[in-house]
């Protein structure tokens, strides 16, 4: 559908960094090379839980081109814990380690290789602790601490405050509720009740973790790919104790981040490197060190769903446990965010969900695309699929019933619904079953509902200039997503110019006004709509000048694309400024500031919606899925750039793919056994199904500029349990821990049950009835 | 970016060279023919060397030729060479199609056989074929020049009975005769592949009776696998072999030392035997 009165929106410009990402001449974070600078690498901890006796540095400071050495002993005089959620991390290790492949030590040499040849020369005495590596066994009573000591609260913490302020391995609790879940499912027609897993997984991107940091006398500067800028400024303030003018964070162009680069990652210990040289220092990952900084919360879900005669959901009960890691990162709002997904798009009268982020001695989970909705989007969807066929109805149909419609509150407290998910539901069908279903095959739908664009808090600036060209100055970074594309559209869109009179600035925080975050699916929401009011300010100031200028009142001037009109001549902005000014090149300044007020006060910003579907054909005899075809819908209100948009539901669904089918990080005892990308799968483009409808629903409702709202995770949280509901309508195996690994699926299709990591049944206590905060 | 440590390189001129190299470097130097899976290992810190004897700068040393009823591929010739090569396409076509299947198409033009197959690596594609075609190694070493048979090449994972300082410069496949005929068929969810199985029979004239059977596993143990048993399971007249093969399949699972790895279950690696040696044996009779 095409918006007629849009002249740059709404329609698939050529990216803004196309040419220079597809020529290689895009700037990255590992591209730049600061005079003087110097090299870290890691020495990282070689087990999961042990109390460091001593590091010695005396043979490693003798080496070739070492310059300094940085043990977690040497952190005197800053304050080396970081965290926007939970103050808990370290920057190196201090006095214990609590994971394997921790940072123990860094060296810093005149080139690269030459530190790292020179780690093996650090000696470290470990003494061994008991680890604690999955949720069951810290839960366990007298399980060993991870963390000894309680903690502060880190200032962007979200709306919870963490459990790990208090002690125990318990990092954070979220409990939901509202009905009566108890007397729901007492008296219902019909309830099941299962456990599902979902995996531990790595969101891969290909540019690893790389940071360069400058301390000097003026102050700490930082270049790194990192997806908040705002947020690893507000840590590396905290660390080293400096005013917020005197940290400035350069995010050039971020090489894929997935929320793999959300909040503060090697940052704060990039920048001790140099504060303590006093040389620039770079710091960059490999894809298996990427792989031991940051996960998923792998996830253990009981749910039970209970439905009466006619197919109305009654109560959804559930207890999510996730395991965290050695450190909270983002989990604490993943936490959270898994609470509320849980439940879905769906009109649900009584709730009750106890989620819990627990910490283990493995490597720290944090934000992953999803955002916790993969996690508990797969168990609430295939047990819809097994609610259909006890109740004998059609599993798109049971969906329809019970989706929310516009406008009606699927969660108390929370905006409501502002998707039409209904109709969302009608196109993937309508696709999905233009053909009769091959032999053999299968297929299935799934939805899901996340409160997503977290806090409205973003700022746009927007100059003007002499000549007509506009700058966006603005912090969304861009990582591949096009958000540069969308915010120089909308500008060019309200200044009335052509697109290439607009450039983007971004990301720099010393020139770039605050935005909270690029995640949570929020750029073209909120910085999108403060490019746009920027621009309105922009418009308004440029109106009153052009009234002095030509000495009548700004309502006797009638706004044209790219100026006004009084008295039947157009002034272009840039004969307005060089009459206001009376000289060449002279600029203005239109700005906006968006906070949690007026339209913006009511969260989520708004609910980004996920319907997809798939059909899957299955290799009986090994078990083997292969994708045969995949429909996701983009509701995102109305796609400021079309072609993008459908390609975040491809690259989403993808990642979804990689999910359901192939991906999962395996841990033998404490080691992560298949932490690179020979043994850990993520998809291939053979694996894409021969058939891809991309969808777009642009019903003008979100809160957005022009009634956008965002797109990117939607498409990725229900098609894991499609999967597994397609395999389940080829086959009928039910798989309910996920890869579905041809060995699984085989495993289910002849009887075999498949365990599930460290059953809740285990301890033979039901989770609903047990505290297990205690 | 996994980085490499500090290593020099050296390009021999010769054979006699290469090994004259090798026997000086001793343990510090390792014959570099590749690299898809020595560099690999190296970055990871698996393995160290300080000298790499680049061997496919010597000249002549990836021809491939047929001489006297042998195919005769040089030691480097890369995966990619052989599968697109216009004489084994016609002469031994079930080796090109293998080949086209190994990895990717960035590892088969970088890649060699000779490297391959001298790494070891337990889930070699081509290692598993070469088995049942009754290939052969020509080697050269200080002490002179040898022949290793396939079936007796393999010491276990990453190990092969080269012995120090030996190098290996060509691999030999007698050229089957029209009765004989074969199939490679492998498994892959993952980069490696999952299992690999090869199957060779020599069909009587009438096609109807399999006078001779070679057939071997790769991938789920240590070595590619041939089993005695299950060969002479598959030889006699059609009908008794395909109501064999499930025997067959299973003397071969039990010849292969299956064990329990990220890849699967022994349990399942049995099952995939069973499935593949029935798609092998689909496969190698199609069109006859």
């Amino acid at each position: 559908m095409k918006h007629g009165e849009f002249r740059v929106v709404n329609h698939s410009v050529p990216r803004e960094d196309g040419v220079a990402k597809v020529t290689g001449r895009a700037v990255f974070t590992s591209d730049i090379r600061l005079d003087g600078m110097a090299y870290a690498k890691l020495l990282r901890s070689p087990v999961a839980h042990a109390r460091i006796l001593s590091v010695d540095t005396r043979e490693v400071l003798r080496q070739p081109g070492v310059i300094a050495v940085l043990t977690g002993s040497d952190l005197h005089g800053i304050d080396p814990y970081y965290g926007h959620a939970v103050k808990d991390h370290p920057l190196l290790a201090i006095g214990k380690v609590r994971f394997l492949g921790e940072p123990v030590a860094a060296v810093v040499a005149e080139d690269e290789r030459s530190a790292y040849e020179a780690l093996e020369s650090v000696g470290v005495e470990y003494e061994e602790l008991p680890a604690v590596l999955d949720v069951d066994s810290a839960l366990a009573d007298g399980a060993p601490l991870l963390h000894e000591m309680t903690y502060r609260t880190g200032g962007f913490r979200g709306f919870d405050d963490p459990a790990s302020t208090q002690p125990g391995n318990i990092c954070q609790r979220i409990h939901l509720e509202w009905g009566d879940a108890g007397a729901a499912f007492t008296s219902a027609a019909h309830a099941i009740e299962g456990e599902f897993f979902f995996p531990m997984a790595y969101a891969y991107a290909m540019e690893p973790y790389v940071s360069i940091a400058d301390y000097n006398d003026a102050g700490l500067t930082v270049y790194s790919s990192a997806q908040h800028p705002f947020i690893v400024r507000n840590d590396l303030a905290k660390v080293f104790g400096l005013a917020l003018n005197r940290v400035r964070l350069i995010v050039p162009f971020v090489g894929g981040g997935y929320g793999s680069k959300s909040y503060t990652k090697i940052e704060p210990l990039t920048a001790a490197c140099s504060w303590k040289t006093r040389r620039p220092v770079k710091l960059q990952l490999s894809v298996e060190e990427a792989m031991l900084t940051t996960r998923n919360d792998d996830a253990r879900v009981r749910i039970r769903m209970a439905a009466d005669r006619e197919g109305r959901f009654v109560g959804l009960q559930a207890t999510i446990l996730l395991n965290t890691g050695a450190y909270a990162e983002n989990s604490p709002l993943v936490a959270r965010r898994a609470a509320n997904r849980v439940i879905g798009p769906y009109r649900i009268p009584n709730v009750k969900v106890d989620c819990y982020a627990v910490y283990t001695n493995t490597v720290p989970a944090s934000s992953f695309r999803g955002f916790g909705a993969t996690q508990v989007t797969f168990p609430r969807e295939s047990q819809i699929d097994e609610l259909a066929e006890r109740l004998g109805c059609d599993p798109v149909e049971l969906r329809r019933k019970n989706l929310a419609a516009r406008g009606e509150s699927i969660h108390s407290g929370l905006r409501p619904l502002d998707a039409d998910l209904s109709g969302d539901l009608s196109m993937v069908v309508e696709a999905l079953t233009d053909r009769p279903l091959p032999k053999g095959h299968g297929r299935a739908v799934g939805c899901s509902a996340s409160d997503a664009g977290s806090d409205p808090v973003s700022s746009a600036v927007v100059h003007v200039y002499g000549d007509g060209s506009i700058s966006v100055v603005m912090g969304s970074t861009e990582m591949g997503q096009g958000s540069h594309t969308v915010m120089q559209q909308i500008a060019a869109e309200e200044m009335g110019v052509a697109i290439e009179r607009v450039r983007v600035v971004s990301c720099d925080t010393a020139i770039t006004p605050f935005d909270r975050s690029t995640g949570a699916s929020r750029s073209t929401t909120t910085m999108g709509r403060a490019v746009l009011e920027a621009c309105q300010d922009a418009i308004a100031q440029l109106r009153n000048m052009a009234a002095d200028v030509l000495k009548t009142n700004p309502g006797n001037l009638v706004l044209e694309r790219d100026g006004i009109a009084f008295q039947k001549r157009h002034w272009r902005w840039q004969d307005v400024l060089g009459e206001f000014f009376g000289l060449p090149d002279c600029s203005i300044i239109g700005r906006a500031y968006l906070r949690k007020a007026g339209d913006l006060a009511l969260l989520p910003l708004f609910w980004e919606v996920g319907c997809t579907g798939v059909e899957v054909a299955v290799d009986t005899e090994t078990g083997k899925i292969h994708l045969e075809r995949l429909i996701t819908v983009g509701d995102v209100g109305l796609a400021i750039h079309p072609a993008m948009a459908e390609g975040q539901d491809l690259g989403a669904a993808t990642m979804g793919l990689g999910l359901g089918l192939y991906e999962e990080l395996v841990y033998e005892g404490q080691q992560l056994v298949n932490g690179n990308l020979l043994d850990y799968r993520v998809p291939r483009f053979s694996d894409l199904p021969p058939q891809v409808d991309l969808l777009l629903a642009e019903n003008r409702d979100g809160i957005g500029p022009y009634g956008a709202k965002g797109g990117g995770e939607g498409s990725l949280n229900p098609v894991p349990a499609s999967l597994a509901n397609a395999l389940y309508s080829a086959t009928r195996a039910r798989v309910r821990r996920l890869p579905l690994t041809p060995e699984r699926v085989w495993g289910a299709l002849t009887g075999r049950t498949p365990e599930l990591p460290n059953s809740f049944g285990s301890s033979g206590v039901r989770p609903q009835e047990k505290d297990i905060g205690r | 970016m996994m980085l490499l440590r500090r290593f020099e390189i050296h390009q021999p001129s010769n054979v006699a060279e290469a090994v004259q190299m090798g026997a000086h470097f001793g343990e510090q130097a390792s014959l570099y023919a590749g690299g898809t899976e020595l560099l690999l290992a190296m970055k990871h810190d698996v393995l160290r060397y300080k000298h790499l004897i680049d061997v496919k700068v010597i000249p002549g040393l990836e021809a491939i030729e047929l001489r006297d009823g042998m195919i005769r591929v040089g030691a480097t010739a890369t995966h990619r060479s052989i599968e697109r090569s216009a004489l084994l396409r016609s002469r031994l076509p079930v080796f090109t199609k293998m080949e086209s299947l190994v990895a990717n198409v960035r590892v088969r033009n970088t890649g060699t056989l000779g490297g391959n197959l001298c790494f070891a690596e337990p889930h070699s594609d081509p290692a598993t074929l070469l088995l049942v075609l009754g290939a052969s190694v020509a080697v050269e070493g200080p002490q002179g020049r040898r022949e290793i048979l396939m079936d007796d090449f393999f010491a276990g994972p990453y190990e092969t009975r080269l012995a120090p300082n030996e190098m290996m410069t060509a691999i030999q496949i007698p050229l089957p005769s029209g009765r004989w005929r074969s199939a490679y068929v492998k498994f892959q969810v993952h980069e490696r592949p999952m299992l690999g199985l090869a199957l060779a029979l020599e069909t009587t004239e009438d096609g109807e009776t399999f006078s001779r059977a070679r057939v071997a596993v790769g991938c789920v143990s240590p070595c590619p696998q041939r089993s005695a048993a299950a060969e002479s399971l598959l030889t006699g007249p059609r009908p008794e072999i395909e109501r064999n093969l499930p025997l067959a399949a299973e003397a071969l699972a039990d010849s292969a030392e299956l064990i329990d790895d990220q890849q699967g279950s022994a349990e399942y690696k049995r099952h995939l035997i069973r499935v593949f040696l029935r798609r092998a044996f689909v496969k190698a009779l199609e069109g006859s």
